[in-house]
């Protein structure tokens, strides 16, 4: 309890790797030597596209996401207003500014309002080739699973008459394998932190994760294999005055939960749009079963978003994460004017209430670095969970 | 034969423009009193006084700016009005006017007639301002025009975090009290980019449409206008004496509706 | 009791404005529609005595199905509104939704209608029915509601795009409604009387168009900001008895105006397209100074304007699901905003020879604002300049009155100028 968490880069090459692929974003080196050989790349937002369907294509999803870090948003504002959340406004500059002119094509869903409407005005404004928002169903019924896959068909058509060859059930079963493979690779990852000593920070982690959709999934899967192996025996180990967990939508800055784990607390897991909800379920494909209705009932079934109803569903997916990493506090971090997220904050707090899991709530702007006031309050709250067990 | 008199009242100065049928024939900047009409009326009596002429009641004179409706000899006109016919004619190009005074900053889009079509200010907060300005040159140390000069030798200008002008304010002091200390001239190229990241956020909001011009005070200031044109990415435009800008489409104004009823 | 006090209040103001109403062109329409805000707001207050089984419902629901079932609606963000409106009470209601654990960033209708709850001004409903027409906020607000409130409730789905599949899916969740309903309050789905109500609400709509068709005259014959009292009908009585009255009557006065030609067309200055709604609070305020400047609100796409549609009564829940999607703010609002919502609304700003636009840029509702530059840009592309003013629609501590009337004033003297 008196341990202090132990900073210091444990020197692994792959996440040197990962943060030099993460900090040329989009630009990275993986993405244009794809693009060099004549291949497509397509740009998709959150977690209820399929990626699976532009890897089957033979192109490369990448995610698109904003710059990461805090900064002047002029452009996005006078676009998207000031009230729209930093990361849909951080998304539209960038495009508009041209650092996604590589795209051939955008897909997104009609998932929440930033997200539709960054589509809407990306449409209008930035001119990518080829354009899909699939309409996204908030139930998982039956009714919502076929509406979800006629979506996602209509999406392979489109891209098949686009690219202008078919799409193959071979080729979605060799995408679906390939995506399982970074998923049950991220999922050993996760293992490795349910140790009471873990052999990698959450800030780490976060680096490797936003690596997984930055660059072509064999690369990432091919390194994150050693890495894995690296890992599995490593001298250097960490461990906190607590094991935190952070939740919220969007996250793709490690300073910021390195700013977090600066103050001695241990990230051992998180439920982020960039983390579990990204990468936990696999895609599972029933006896005779279309590969394709696999992979729509997967993302619609997928680790909820505060979109989807019943809220229950994601309050339980973190509960379970809670224990099964053995959890000490929960970080909440919301991006401001991200809506579903923040309606669900007072029905997470009853939750954790009652579960007795001390729990933090962080209003933050996309990029965040997570210093200052934030990590003020971080340490206060990791005091009060100290005073609280004495 | 003068035919017109515009007068604009600004918080720090205020500027008189008279006209004849054709050109600009005398002007004159003093510095604002606390009485709007005695500021007015000493602003233009020197202009006329510069050609040899007296003020008399019934010279056509449009006022705007601070006040100028309560002015009892002149016509008043909106400030954005006046601003966007004086920018016209003295760029037709111009489709979009920055103007930085004393006290406040307003953006326009103009069309090819010299009308406003759209606008953008900023008024409740001093950063992107003249006043703010000077009070930083003082900070520092140095003149207006000293500042300016020194714009130009920034090797590594600092983030001014702060657009607020009161935080602002005590970023600069530990700016200069920081062991090193950051130069000055660095200091006065992050102050100007701070100052610069308000007015392209309304030059975005208004929607940038070339040619655009800078008119107001402020516009004097060659660092201002550099940092600018960098950031917006094409060069500004600022004629000869940006400060007349809106005492100039005052008179204009008055030249069009002579005889008109306030 | 806390709540019946200020659903009291509310009949009350109906029935003292009603009183205090002075004779004018409007005066029959406008007596017509506070006692239709009277009526509904009795009713409601009523309810539990009457035996009556409460259904509280988020904006743009259809409420068509409640009215079948004889059930009795309870509109919670026009209920808020509307004690923004007449009480003055947001900042109490704001702050209880704050209380609760809801951000700032969050709509204030929403936060204020959580609060209105927790504080006993609405009456514990006996089911929370929601949907995501029209956004996040709706969408996300009924699990809290029922949970304040201690009662069951139904997730509406509806679909993102206009297409017979999606259609489907949304007449299918509908059928999913119904038996939850059904089962909840013990009333049968009365479906003859739900073919009514479509009959009705074709009536509906036609009485729209003619009333929004009598609009595009110079002068306009309509009251400078009566569309606000266009969208009772809908929201509180989409194909009821009550809404046909009302059209009724408004679309015979503006016919007698027009045909009287009691118009003075120099009262009209400045023919105005308006663009989400402007705050409710400051109606009084901006009914002064639109008549000061001869500013007239002559057609808001977003909120008031029907395309033409015509529902077939026997096919009753497909009618009512098709009409969710042609409501003005669905079509505007919902859906990709494409080529072709974005024609729209510049031709409606032709067709109503519209000098300026006036996008009131609510701050709480992310998906309007983020419009603002789409049609800002389309709208000057065809001449119409367009203001964006930054408010709430029930909080005054966002933009103060007299900055919004200033930076109206400087508006309306730039359709001056031009």
């Amino acid at each position: 309890m008196t341990d202090t968490t132990i900073i210091s880069p444990n020197n692994l090459p792959e996440i040197e790797y990962f943060h030099s692929i993460n900090r040329a974003f989009p630009g990275n080196s993986e993405i244009m030597d794809f693009k060099a050989q004549g291949k497509k790349v397509f740009g998709w937002l959150c977690t209820y596209v399929p990626e699976e369907l532009i890897v089957a294509a033979g192109a490369l999803p990448v995610r698109i996401t904003g710059y990461g870090r805090e900064t002047d948003l002029d452009d996005g504002n006078a676009y998207l207003y000031i009230n729209n959340c930093s990361f849909s406004r951080s998304c539209f500059q960038r495009g508009l500014r041209g650092d996604y002119s590589f795209l051939d094509g955008v897909v997104g869903g009609s998932t929440c309002d930033g997200a539709r409407r960054l589509f809407d005005v990306w449409r209008r404004y930035i001119n990518t080739p080829f354009y899909q928002v699939l309409t996204v169903p908030r139930k998982t019924t039956d009714d919502a699973q076929a509406l979800y896959l006629s979506q996602v068909i209509s999406f392979k058509q489109n891209l098949e008459e686009f690219l202008g060859f078919e799409i193959t059930e071979q080729n979605l079963l060799n995408a679906v394998e390939l995506c399982n493979e970074t998923r049950g690779l991220l999922k050993k990852l996760y293992e490795l932190r349910k140790r009471l000593e873990t052999p990698i920070t959450g800030a780490q982690t976060l680096e490797i994760l936003t690596a997984s959709f930055r660059m072509p999934k064999a690369s990432f899967n091919a390194k994150l294999k050693h890495l894995l192996v690296a890992l599995e025996n490593s001298p250097v180990t960490y461990k906190g005055r607590a094991r935190l967990m952070l939740v919220g939508s969007v996250m793709d800055n490690p300073e910021f939960l390195q700013s977090i784990e600066e103050t001695g607390g241990l990230v051992v897991t998180d439920e982020l749009c960039t983390s579990t909800r990204y990468w936990s379920d696999p895609v599972i494909i029933n006896n005779g079963e279309p590969v394709i209705n696999a992979i729509a009932h997967r993302y619609l079934s997928n680790f909820p978003c505060a979109r989807m109803y019943p809220s229950e569903e994601r309050f339980d997916r973190i509960m379970a994460l809670c224990r099964d990493f053995k959890v000490d506090g929960v970080i909440s971090q919301i991006i401001r004017y991200c809506v579903p997220y923040a309606h669900d904050v007072p029905l997470l707090n009853d939750k954790m209430k009652a579960a007795k899991i001390p729990l933090l709530n962080l209003d933050v702007e996309y990029g965040s670095s997570g210093s200052g006031q934030i990590r003020t309050r971080v340490q206060a709250f990791l005091e009060m969970m100290e005073a609280h067990k004495k | 034969m003068i035919t017109a008199i515009g007068v604009d009242i600004g918080s720090l100065t205020t500027k008189a423009v008279v006209l004849d049928d054709k050109k600009i024939v005398s002007w004159a900047v003093l510095r604002s009193s606390e009485k709007t009409e005695f500021s007015a009326r000493t602003a233009i009596e020197q202009s006329l006084q510069k050609i040899g002429l007296d003020f008399k009641i019934g010279l056509n004179i449009v006022a705007t700016g601070l006040g100028s409706k309560t002015v009892t000899f002149s016509r008043s006109k909106s400030l954005t009005a006046c601003l966007a016919r004086g920018s016209n004619s003295l760029f037709p190009q111009a489709r979009m006017a920055i103007d930085m005074g004393a006290e406040s900053s307003t953006v326009i889009r103009i069309n090819e007639r010299g009308r406003v079509t759209d606008w953008q200010s900023q008024d409740k907060c001093a950063a992107g301002t003249g006043i703010f300005l000077e009070q930083m040159a003082k900070l520092i140390g140095v003149s207006m025009s000293e500042m300016d000069e020194l714009s130009f030798q920034a090797k590594s200008p600092p983030e001014i975090t702060n657009t607020c002008a009161v935080f602002a304010e005590s970023e600069v002091i530990s700016h200069i009290h920081r062991v090193p200390a950051t130069s000055k001239e660095d200091i006065v190229a992050g102050i100007y980019r701070s100052i610069l990241g308000r007015i392209i956020s309304m030059c975005k909001r208004a929607g940038i449409q070339r040619e655009v011009m800078a008119t107001g005070g402020v516009a004097l200031n060659k660092g201002i206008i550099s940092v600018l044109s960098k950031e917006l990415g094409f060069e500004i435009l600022v004629p000869e004496n940006p400060q007349l800008a809106a005492a100039l489409g005052a008179a204009i104004i008055a030249r069009e509706t002579a005889g008109e009823k306030a | 009791m806390t709540t019946n006090n200020k659903l009291s209040s509310i009949v009350q103001s109906c029935r003292v404005i009603r009183k205090m109403s002075q004779p004018g062109p409007y005066q029959k329409s406008d007596e017509l529609y506070y006692q239709n805000l009277s009526t509904y707001y009795t009713r409601l207050l009523k309810a539990r005595e009457n035996g009556g089984f409460i259904a509280a419902h988020t904006v743009f629901f259809p409420a068509e199905i409640l009215y079948a079932m004889d059930i009795v609606p309870m509109h919670t963000e026009m209920t808020t509104w509307l004690m923004a409106l007449f009480l003055g009470e947001q900042a109490e209601l704001l702050s209880a939704g704050a209380e609760v654990g809801l951000a700032a960033e969050i709509c204030s209708p929403h936060r204020g209608l959580a609060g209105a709850f927790t504080r006993g001004y609405l009456p514990h409903p006996d089911v929370m029915l929601w949907s995501n027409l029209i956004c996040d906020n709706t969408a996300k607000s009924g699990e809290l509601v029922m949970k304040l409130c201690n009662c069951p409730g139904f997730f509406l789905d509806h679909p993102f795009q206009h297409n017979n599949e999606e259609v489907s899916y949304l007449v299918n969740e509908l059928k999913s409604m119904v038996r939850f309903l059904e089962e909840k309050s013990g009333h049968k789905m009365n479906w003859d009387k739900l073919s009514e109500i479509v009959a009705r609400t074709n009536q509906q709509l036609a009485l729209t168009n003619e009333i929004n068709e009598l609009r595009k005259l110079v002068p306009s014959p309509f009251a400078a900001q009566g569309f606000l009292k266009l969208l009772l009908a809908d929201y509180l009585f989409p194909g009821q008895p009550e809404a046909i009255a009302y059209l009724q009557q408004l679309r015979d006065e503006l016919k007698d105006i027009v045909r009287e030609k009691n118009l003075n067309p120099s009262l009209e200055k400045h023919r105005l397209m308006t663009l989400f709604i402007p705050p409710i609070y400051m109606t009084s305020y901006l009914d002064r100074l639109y008549l000061k400047y001869g500013a007239v609100s002559v057609v808001e796409p977003m909120f008031t304007k029907w395309t033409k549609a015509e529902f077939n009564p026997s096919q009753a829940l497909k009618s009512v699901a098709e009409k969710s999607y042609v409501i003005p703010e669905s079509h505007v609002m919902y859906g990709p905003l494409n080529e072709n919502v974005i024609k729209y609304v510049v031709d409606s700003a032709r067709d109503y020879q519209v000098q300026g636009a006036v996008f009131w840029a609510f701050l709480g509702c992310r998906h309007a604002c983020a419009t603002i530059k789409i049609f800002k840009d389309a709208l000057n592309e065809a001449g119409i300049p367009m203001l964006a003013v930054d408010c709430d629609i029930v909080d005054p501590t966002v933009n103060p009155e007299e900055e919004i009337g200033e930076k109206l004033e400087r508006f309306f003297e730039l359709l001056d100028e031009l």
